[in-house]
């Protein structure tokens, strides 16, 4: 069987890829390894759902409804484990339990705002990645 | 053979990385993908899995309800973004836990254990009796003297017709244990030995005169079960 050189380049592109530091790089390499198809597909329905889920949590806060916030809350934090997102996500399950004793919408007013402006910056984050990834990956194609 | 999965997860994200992992390792094939508990037990009713990859936290019907609800006991991996289930899975028996995200190492080695306990569980089909520990020593007894086990507590009571032996152990750990093919469980707290059963009547049956509840989950395992002319 042939080598070629177009060969030996993809090989060398595939090992060059790397997740970008503002992400748990280690973590992400041992979640995904070289499966970068794999983790197109997974940061983009990530991206996806985080979006549909916090506009969920958004309406159920606005709606004073805390266990439905709760719930909202739980959903969205795995999520960012599988962007490598893993401060975002212990910040979430730390207001899940914040949702989980709180008696009135005021108390945790001061939580979700802080909520709702670090999962701005993620999808950001989560954006730029699936632009990397998208551009390593055509290259494959 | 590939191991026969479902995977019921309200997170698609959850259900679609699960499925990668699947397809990659070549041994486990997924039937299919529930968003909820509900949908799960309405196809686990007419459909035998060997393996119900299974979140906990899901709206409505929670995991552990759905394994509650379950007539026979294929092997389960929970799947879920905590780490308190831990001794509910314990106490469910679940094969494995895997915290959500997981890695693929994690993932084979938690299908190893299925693998190992499926032949652990191949072999109890052609046991004819089985050891429990009662009294300080371990006693052996015949499948067939055995009428029904029944559960107190974290105790459990090995029904003999001359005999009680009390042993530490849960009815959802026995399930895995006894041969199949003679024991089934018919509620949550008794397995009872078929063969023995004198008769039943609406939801109750009887073995040597004791009267054995069975619940609206089991009964039609129990009804297939039976060999009704």
């Amino acid at each position: 069987m042939f080598i070629t050189n177009c060969d030996m380049y993809n090989e060398e592109q595939k090992i060059s890829f790397r997740f970008s530091p503002e992400l748990d790089v280690d973590f992400l390499q041992e979640l995904y390894g070289d499966d970068f198809q794999q983790a197109e597909m997974i940061f983009e329905s990530s991206a996806q759902q985080l979006r549909t889920e916090l506009s969920l949590a958004e309406a159920r806060f606005h709606d004073g409804d805390i266990p439905g916030l709760k719930k909202a809350v739980h959903k969205i934090k795995p999520l960012f484990g599988y962007i490598g997102l893993n401060k975002i996500m212990s910040e979430f399950a730390a207001f899940e339990q914040e949702c989980a004793q709180a008696n009135e919408p005021a108390s945790v007013e001061t939580g979700f705002q802080h909520m709702r402006m670090i999962a701005a910056e993620a999808l950001q984050k989560v954006d730029n990645e699936i632009k990397r990834l998208k551009q390593h990956n055509t290259q494959y194609l | 053979m590939k191991i026969q999965s479902i995977i019921v997860e309200d997170l698609q994200v959850a259900a679609d990385f699960l499925k990668r992992f699947c397809e990659k390792c070549g041994v486990v094939e997924v039937i299919h993908h529930f968003l909820n508990a509900e949908d799960a037990l309405h196809y686990l009713k007419d459909n035998v899995v060997d393996l119900i990859f299974l979140d906990v936290e899901m709206p409505g019907v929670s995991g552990f309800e759905l394994l509650d609800q379950l007539v026979y006991t294929p092997q389960v991996i929970l799947t879920t973004s905590k780490t308190e289930y831990a001794y509910n899975a314990f106490q469910y028996n679940v094969t494995d836990y895997l915290k959500k995200p997981f890695t693929y190492q994690r993932f084979l080695e938690a299908i190893q254990k299925v693998s190992k306990k499926s032949e652990q569980e191949n072999g109890n089909a052609e046991q004819d009796h089985l050891f429990i520990k009662s009294d300080g020593k371990l006693i052996r007894l015949h499948n067939d003297d055995i009428l029904f086990i029944e559960s107190m507590g974290d105790y459990v009571k090995f029904i003999t017709p001359s005999k009680k032996y009390i042993t530490h152990n849960t009815i959802k750990n026995l399930e895995t244990k006894v041969n199949p093919q003679v024991f089934m469980k018919v509620h949550r707290s008794y397995i009872v030995n078929f063969t023995k059963i004198n008769d039943i009547q609406e939801n109750v049956l009887f073995i040597n005169g004791n009267m054995i509840p069975i619940s609206k989950t089991h009964k039609s395992g129990v009804m297939q079960k039976i060999n009704i002319i």
